[in-house]
């Protein structure tokens, strides 16, 4: 109890990690259980990023669509980065982070395309940026941005 | 060209391995360069300290302790420069010059910093009654300079606060948080250094008053008001029982008489009673 007492700053930052890694493990479950059945559900609907070419008068409307996430990471994570930064090699703790930024940009932009009726979304890009480059300062928290975007087309049906 | 969708069932993207797997060999790996990093300091304090010249530790102790305000107490400084008057001329404690300063602090201890600057706290000085305990406190307290116990810890702290700055960066949270729990640790000395500045506290008692007559006082003090032997295992001296048992030891093998001892003056004791 003195000991917890004395290393206050210690201590604390036990409890960090262990809440980082209790609540950051819970949310990216429940996340990509929702990735997962969003994914299924919007399967049939196209998405190519290969610039399309389509015969004259196939294409009825076009429209950008987009979509953005933001990830944070936590305590857990980032000493996990932390560590790595000495001893090198991938950083896996981030790699779940962008995974999940990707596909949750891509659904949300899915999303905007489907209900304004789009039948396919050509040309998608994908940017990715650290947000307010919190995660390179000291003491702060980072976070992920995915944006999506791409080209909604609607299709005369033949 | 029929558009057939089929679904993923792996994700190429992210690692398959558990995150506390990996914290446990990143964590294993940093613990394992830490403590080699942390023996290999030890080996080389070991063998530095006890060639340091004492001018340069004076120098150093001036630099460091330039910042701290020292308000020196005239009695008690007398007092240390009086026992170590009776040191052989031989003797490397002659090249200090010697401070005490009082503390307000309730912690029951005393430190040694470099350069001679003694500093006891409050809350030590309220449980001495006799003349007898001081001496054997300050002769202990000397006891550790004569064996350059503060440099040692002071070298390794210094030198795995540098490292873990190097590691980490100067201003990273961890660093900070690991120098201060070593620092903390470093202040601390071995059962084995405490037991040898007892004894050369015990000489410069018995040098003083020609009998050992309050060397334990102090420590059964202490002992009574103890909680148990646990909170010991952390703490920063050995347990006052061990301690009464070493002395007792020692004043056995000395053949060292054990006689009365004289009260504080009336001016320690008003000094030390009133302490806010």
């Amino acid at each position: 109890m003195e000991f917890i007492v004395n290393h206050l700053d210690l201590s604390l930052f036990a409890v960090l990690v262990t809440v980082g890694y209790a609540a950051g493990t819970f949310a990216e479950r429940r996340h990509y259980a929702s990735i997962l059945t969003r994914e299924r559900a919007q399967r049939q609907f196209q998405v190519m990023n290969a610039e399309a070419y389509f015969a004259e008068g196939r294409v009825k409307n076009s429209f950008m669509v987009s979509g953005s996430a933001v990830i944070s990471i936590d305590y857990f994570k980032r000493l996990l980065a932390i560590l790595r930064n000495i001893f090198g090699g991938r950083v896996k703790a981030y790699e779940s982070l962008v995974d999940r930024a990707r596909r949750e940009a891509i659904l949300r932009m899915k999303e905007e395309a489907l209900t304004r009726g789009a039948d396919m979304v050509v040309n998608l890009r994908l940017e990715t940026a650290a947000i307010g480059n919190a995660a390179n300062r000291r003491g702060r928290i980072g976070s992920v941005e995915v944006l999506a975007y791409g080209t909604a087309v609607t299709l005369n049906k033949t | 060209m029929k558009y057939i969708a089929r679904e993923l069932t792996e994700n190429v993207n992210v690692s398959k391995s558990h995150p506390l797997a990996e914290l446990a060999w990143l964590a294993g790996g940093l613990l394992a360069v830490v403590a080699i990093l942390y023996l290999s300091l030890w080996w080389v304090a070991d063998r530095i300290v006890p060639r340091v010249p004492v001018q340069v530790e004076v120098w150093a102790g001036q630099q460091l302790m330039a910042r701290f305000p020292n308000r020196p107490d005239p009695q008690l400084t007398e007092r240390v420069r009086n026992l170590v008057r009776l040191l052989p001329a031989a003797s490397p404690l002659h090249r200090y010059d010697f401070s005490v300063s009082v503390m307000e602090q309730e912690t029951v201890n005393a430190l040694a910093l470099p350069g001679g600057r003694i500093v006891i706290f409050s809350g030590l000085l309220k449980q001495i009654e006799s003349e007898n305990e001081l001496t054997m406190i300050l002769g202990h307290e000397l006891g550790h300079y004569a064996h350059r116990d503060h440099l040692r810890g002071m070298g390794r702290g210094l030198g795995m606060t540098l490292a873990l700055a190097m590691l980490f960066g100067q201003h990273s949270q961890v660093a900070g948080m690991a120098s201060n729990l070593l620092i903390g640790m470093e202040m601390r000395y071995s059962q084995q250094q405490e037991k040898s500045a007892d004894a050369y506290g015990l000489d410069l008692l018995v040098q003083t008053y020609g009998h050992a007559g309050g060397a334990t006082d102090f420590f059964l003090r202490l002992a009574d008001q103890d909680e148990g032997k646990l909170a010991y295992l952390l703490a920063s001296h050995p347990h006052p029982q061990d301690r009464i048992a070493g002395l007792r030891k020692m004043i056995a093998r000395q053949g060292y008489a054990v006689g009365p001892t004289v009260p504080l003056p009336e001016t320690l004791v008003h000094q030390s009673r009133e302490c806010p």
